[in-house]
C-alpha cells in the first residue's frame, strides 16, 4: 500500500447545520471533500468510501465550536491548503478552524477522546444547578442497547462553572469508555433541579472543545 | 417582510429537522431590493411549492431545473417550500407559525407567485394544507391584491378541473420557456402601475401559449351530470390551451450547479435526463401520451453535464431519469462515455428501469462494473392477450430470457411489476401473473447449481390500474374495489407455495379515490376542500389515507364516486379536460381504445409512426 498522510481538522458547526444527523454530516463532509478536489484515500471493498474519521459523533441539534476530524490523503498537502479548499466547499454552518499534520497511528482518533466541554444556555439554569448541588447520585434513565437502564451521571461530570443565571459551562467525560450526553444532563436538571421542561427543550448546547488524550502530541490543534 | 423564527424545541421534537432548515450547498440566497428600488425595477419573489415531503420534492427533476432557471434572473428570487410532515405541521399550527420558504424563512403569503408542481392527484389535499398553513386564502375568489398568485404545473394539470377553484393559473406542459414568459408578464404588470385588480395580470398571462386560467372558463353540465360545454367567459381567451414543449433539449437550460441536500433524499445522486417522452405507446400510461413526442439529448451533452455536476455537487453516483432508459438510442455510447470519464473518480452509474425486450448482458455488466443495482421488470399483465390489450409488447419468452441472463450474471432476483384491473381483465389474466412467477422459479431450478445464485428472490407487486385522461383508456370504467380485493387474495393464494416470491399489493381503495380525482370535474373542488378540513393530507401515504372521510365528503356533496371512476364513457362525451390539447388527438386515442378491445397492438414510433397528432409540434422523433 502506498503512503497515506493524515490531516487533523478542527471544525465548528452552527445553525442551520446543527440539525443534521451524524450520518448526514458524514455524507455532507464526503461530498465537500470531493468538491474541494482533495486527494482523499478510499476504503477497499465492495462499497468504497472516502477515508475520514470523526472524533466523536455529534447528535442532532448540537452545535460545536471545536470537534476533530481526520482525513487520510494520498498526497502530503499543506494543512493550510486543505483547510482553505475545504472551507470553500462546505455548506452554510460548517467551518474548518485549524488543520495540522498528524502521524498515522494505531490508536484511532476516537479512542483519544477523554472529555468534552459544553456550554448550555437556557433560562433558569443557575437555579436548577443550585437545587442539585446536594443530590448525590444523579440517577436518570437512559436508552441503551435496546432497553431503558438507570445510570448515575454524577461521576461523569468533572466540573461545572456558572456563567450567569442562564448559562453554564461544564467538562464531562466523553469518548467510547465513558460519555455523558448533554441531553441526559438536562434530564437530570429537570428531574432533580426542577428545570422546566420547556427550558430544557429550548436549551442551546454547544460543544466548546474536545479534550484528547495528552499522550498524543498532535492533538493540541491550534 | 418578515421571517419565521423556528424555536429550538420545535426542531428538536420533529422527525428529520434538516428538512426544514435549508442552507444546502448550491441553494440560493439573494438580497431583496428595497421598496423604493422595486418601484423602479420590479422584483419577483417566487416560491416553488412541492406538496409532499422534502425527500420526495427534492428528487423532482422539474424543481431541480426550474429553481435554478428562475434564479439565473436578477429580477427573481425563487425559493423552495415543501409540505411539512404531520408532526411539524401540527406543531406549527399549535404555535401559530406560518409555513415558510427554506431559503429566507419568509411566510408563504408574502410571496408574489406560488408555483405548485403536481405529480399525483392524491397530493391535492396537501396543496390546501400548505396554502392554509401559509395563510393564503384557499380559493382564487377569496384572494386579494395582498395575496400571492397560485399556480400549478406538472403531469396532473392535464386535468386540473377538480382543483380549478384553488389555482389562479396553470401551466400546461414543460416549464422552461413558459415560466419565464409568465414571470416577464408579472413584472410587466407590476411595472405598468395598473395593478388595481388581479384580473389584469391573469388576462395578460392567459395570452401566453400554454397558460390556462381556470376562472376564465365556464363549465355547464347536462342533466346526466356529464359536461355540456366548457367556454371562455372573457374575450381574448383561447378556446383550447395547447401544451408547451421544448424541442431542442441539447440547447435547453440545464442546471449544473444543482442543490446538494444535507439530508438523504429519494434520488440522492446526479441525475441526467436522457430524453423526454416515450416511443412505446403503452395504452395505460399517461406519461407516454402527454410527453409526446420523444426528444433525446446527445450523449456528449449528457456526459459533459454529468462531469460538470460531479465537480459542483460532489456526488459519487449518476442516475438516469427518463421514462424508459434503455430505449435511449445512444445508450451504449452514453454509458461508455460515463464509465470512462467518471469511474476514475469513484463515481458509479446506476441504470434504472431496464426493459425486458432489449435487455442485454452487456448493459448489465456495465452497470455491475461499478455497483450492482437491483433489476426491475414491468410486464404489467399476466397473459399475452392482456399485454396486447395494453400494447406492452413483451413476451413471456423475453422475460425468461432476460431472467436467465440475470441469474447467470449473478443477480439473485428481480422486482416484477404488474397491474390488476386492466380493461378486459379476466381471472385467467390474474392467474397468468402467478404462472409467470412460477415459470421463473422453474427456470431457476433448471439451471446448473454453479451457474445460478444460491437463492432466488422475486418481489412481485401489483398496483391497481387507474384510467387517466389523455390515454386510450380514458373512456373505460375503473375496476371495482371488491373484485380487486378478491383478485389480490386469489393471487396471494396461488403464490402461497412459491417460496421465492414476496407478494406486495396496493390498497385498492386509495386507487379508487385517485381514479375519482383523475377524471373528475370542478364539482369535486368542494369535496377536496371538505376532505382537507376533515383532516386529509398526504393521501398518497398509506398510513395517512382516510378512505371513509373521502366517501363521507363525496356523499355530503351529493356526488357519486362511481360516476367518475366506474362509468363507461361514450365517444361523444365532452370530458372535463376537453379544452386542454396535449397534441395527441382524441381520434387517435379512440382508435387505440378500439384496437385495445380487439387485443391488436400498435407499433412504437420508431418502427412506424401512427400519426398520433404529436407531429404538430414540429420536432422530435416524428421527424427523425
Ligand atoms: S406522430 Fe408518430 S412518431 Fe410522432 S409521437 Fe405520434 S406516433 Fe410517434
Amino acid at each position: 500500500m502506498s503512503e497515506t498522510f493524515i490531516v487533523r481538522l478542527r471544525f465548528s458547526r452552527r445553525e442551520p447545520a446543527i440539525w443534521l444527523a451524524h450520518l448526514d454530516m458524514m455524507r455532507t463532509f464526503e461530498r465537500s471533500i470531493r468538491r474541494a478536489g482533495l486527494p482523499i484515500c478510499w476504503s477497499q471493498g465492495y462499497n468504497p468510501r472516502p477515508q475520514m474519521t470523526f472524533a466523536l459523533p455529534i447528535s442532532v441539534g448540537l452545535a460545536t465550536a471545536g470537534d476533530y476530524l481526520d482525513l487520510s490523503l494520498e498526497e502530503d498537502l499543506e494543512p493550510a491548503d486543505v483547510m482553505d479548499r475545504l472551507n470553500r466547499s462546505l455548506p452554510t454552518g460548517f467551518a474548518i478552524l485549524a488543520a495540522n499534520r498528524a502521524a498515522p497511528s494505531k490508536a484511532s482518533l476516537m479512542s483519544l477522546v477523554r472529555a468534552a466541554d459544553y456550554r448550555l444556555e437556557t433560562p433558569g439554569l443557575a437555579e436548577a444547578i443550585a437545587r442539585i448541588a446536594n443530590t448525590q447520585p444523579l440517577v436518570v434513565e437512559k436508552f441503551s442497547k435496546g432497553k431503558m437502564v438507570d445510570v448515575d451521571i454524577r461521576p461523569l461530570i468533572e466540573k461545572i462553572q456558572l456563567k450567569g443565571p442562564d448559562c453554564l459551562e461544564m467538562r464531562v467525560k466523553a469518548g467510547s469508555s465513558a460519555n455523558l450526553r448533554p441531553d441526559l444532563f438536562l434530564k437530570a436538571l429537570e428531574t432533580y433541579g426542577d428545570l422546566p421542561a420547556e427550558a430544557a427543550a429550548d436549551c442551546a448546547v454547544t460543544r466548546l472543545a474536545l479534550i484528547l488524550d495528552s499522550n498524543d502530541p498532535e492533538s493540541a490543534g491550534s | 417582510m418578515s421571517t419565521v423564527n423556528l424555536p429550538r424545541h420545535l426542531l428538536a421534537s420533529v422527525e428529520k429537522p434538516a428538512r426544514y432548515t435549508g442552507g444546502e450547498w448550491n441553494s440560493i440566497v439573494k438580497t431583496v431590493p428595497e421598496a423604493a428600488e422595486q418601484a423602479l425595477r420590479p422584483f419577483l419573489r417566487y416560491a416553488f411549492c412541492f406538496p409532499d415531503t422534502y425527500e420526495i420534492g427534492m428528487s423532482n427533476l422539474a424543481l431541480r431545473i426550474l429553481y435554478h432557471l428562475l434564479n439565473e434572473r436578477p429580477d427573481v428570487w425563487c425559493e423552495r417550500v415543501f409540505a411539512p410532515w404531520t408532526d411539524m405541521a401540527d406543531r406549527m399550527r399549535r404555535e401559530n407559525l406560518p409555513l415558510f420558504a427554506l431559503e429566507s424563512r419568509t411566510p408563504l403569503h408574502e410571496f408574489d407567485l406560488l408555483g405548485f408542481t403536481l405529480q399525483y392527484e392524491l397530493a391535492f389535499t396537501s396543496v390546501l394544507d400548505m396554502l392554509d398553513l401559509g395563510r393564503v386564502p384557499l380559493r382564487t375568489a377569496d384572494r386579494t391584491l395582498d395575496d400571492p398568485f397560485v399556480m400549478a404545473g406538472g403531469p396532473v394539470v392535464y386535468n386540473i378541473e377538480p382543483m380549478a377553484d384553488f389555482f389562479d393559473l396553470v401551466i400546461i406542459g414543460e416549464g422552461e420557456e413558459v415560466l419565464s414568459e409568465v414571470v416577464d408578464c408579472y413584472l410587466h404588470w407590476k411595472a405598468s402601475g395598473d395593478t388595481r385588480t388581479r384580473e389584469g395580470f391573469l388576462l395578460a398571462a392567459a395570452q401566453i401559449e400554454g397558460v390556462y386560467v381556470p376562472s376564465f372558463y365556464t363549465v355547464t353540465y347536462k342533466n346526466d351530470g356529464t359536461v355540456q360545454a366548457i367556454l371562455p367567459n372573457r374575450t381574448g381567451v383561447p378556446a383550447t390551451i395547447r401544451k408547451r414543449i421544448i424541442l431542442d433539449l441539447d440547447q435547453a437550460y440545464f442546471p449544473t450547479q444543482s442543490i446538494v441536500p444535507n439530508t438523504e433524499i429519494v434520488h440522492d445522486r446526479i441525475f441526467l435526463e436522457l430524453f423526454r417522452g416515450c416511443t412505446r405507446g403503452c395504452r395505460f400510461c399517461q406519461a407516454g401520451m402527454i410527453y409526446r413526442p420523444v426528444r433525446e439529448k446527445k450523449p456528449a451533452v449528457l456526459v459533459n453535464q454529468a462531469l460538470e455536476m460531479e465537480k459542483t455537487t460532489g456526488y459519487d453516483e449518476v442516475g438516469m431519469l427518463s421514462l424508459s432508459t434503455s430505449d435511449y438510442s445512444a445508450l451504449s455510447e452514453l454509458t461508455d462515455g460515463l464509465l470512462c470519464e467518471l469511474t476514475p473518480h469513484h463515481t458509479s452509474i446506476s441504470l434504472p428501469s431496464l426493459r425486458l425486450d432489449n435487455f442485454s448482458l452487456e448493459l448489465m455488466e456495465k452497470a455491475s462494473s461499478t455497483r450492482k443495482g437491483g433489476l426491475t421488470f414491468a410486464p404489467e399483465a399476466g397473459t399475452q392477450r392482456l399485454r396486447d390489450v395494453i400494447n406492452k409488447n413483451i413476451t413471456e419468452e423475453d422475460l425468461l430470457k432476460a431472467m436467465e441472463l440475470a441469474l447467470r450474471g449473478g443477480w439473485s432476483g428481480a422486482k416484477l411489476y404488474f397491474m390488476l384491473g386492466l380493461p378486459t381483465e379476466t381471472i385467467e389474466d390474474v392467474e397468468g401473473i402467478a404462472h409467470l412467477a412460477q415459470a421463473i422459479e422453474k427456470l431457476y431450478q433448471s439451471l446448473p447449481r454453479f451457474e445460478r445464485p444460491k437463492r432466488l428472490e422475486l418481489s412481485l407487486s401489483t398496483a391497481m390500474f387507474i384510467p387517466k385522461p389523455f390515454t386510450p383508456f380514458q373512456w373505460s370504467p375503473q375496476a371495482d374495489t371488491e373484485t380487486m380485493k378478491s383478485h389480490q387474495m386469489h393471487l396471494k393464494d396461488l403464490l402461497r407455495h412459491s417460496r421465492s416470491v414476496r407478494y406486495k399489493w396496493h390498497e385498492p381503495r386509495q386507487s379508487y379515490i385517485e381514479g375519482v380525482l383523475a377524471r373528475g370535474d370542478r364539482r369535486l373542488g368542494k369535496v377536496i376542500e371538505a376532505a382537507f378540513r376533515g383532516g386529509a393530507r398526504f393521501d398518497a401515504w398509506d398510513e395517512q389515507f382516510k378512505y371513509d372521510l373521502w366517501i363521507d365528503c363525496l356523499e355530503k356533496a351529493g356526488l357519486d364516486p362511481n360516476f367518475y371512476a366506474r362509468r363507461e364513457r361514450s365517444r361523444q362525451e365532452i370530458f372535463p379536460w376537453s379544452h386542454i390539447d396535449c397534441g395527441v388527438t382524441e381520434d387517435f386515442l379512440w382508435s387505440e381504445y378500439q384496437q385495445a378491445i380487439l387485443a391488436q397492438t400498435t407499433p412504437e414510433c420508431r418502427e412506424q409512426c401512427s400519426a398520433c397528432g404529436a407531429q404538430c409540434f414540429g420536432g422530435g422523433v416524428c421527424y427523425e
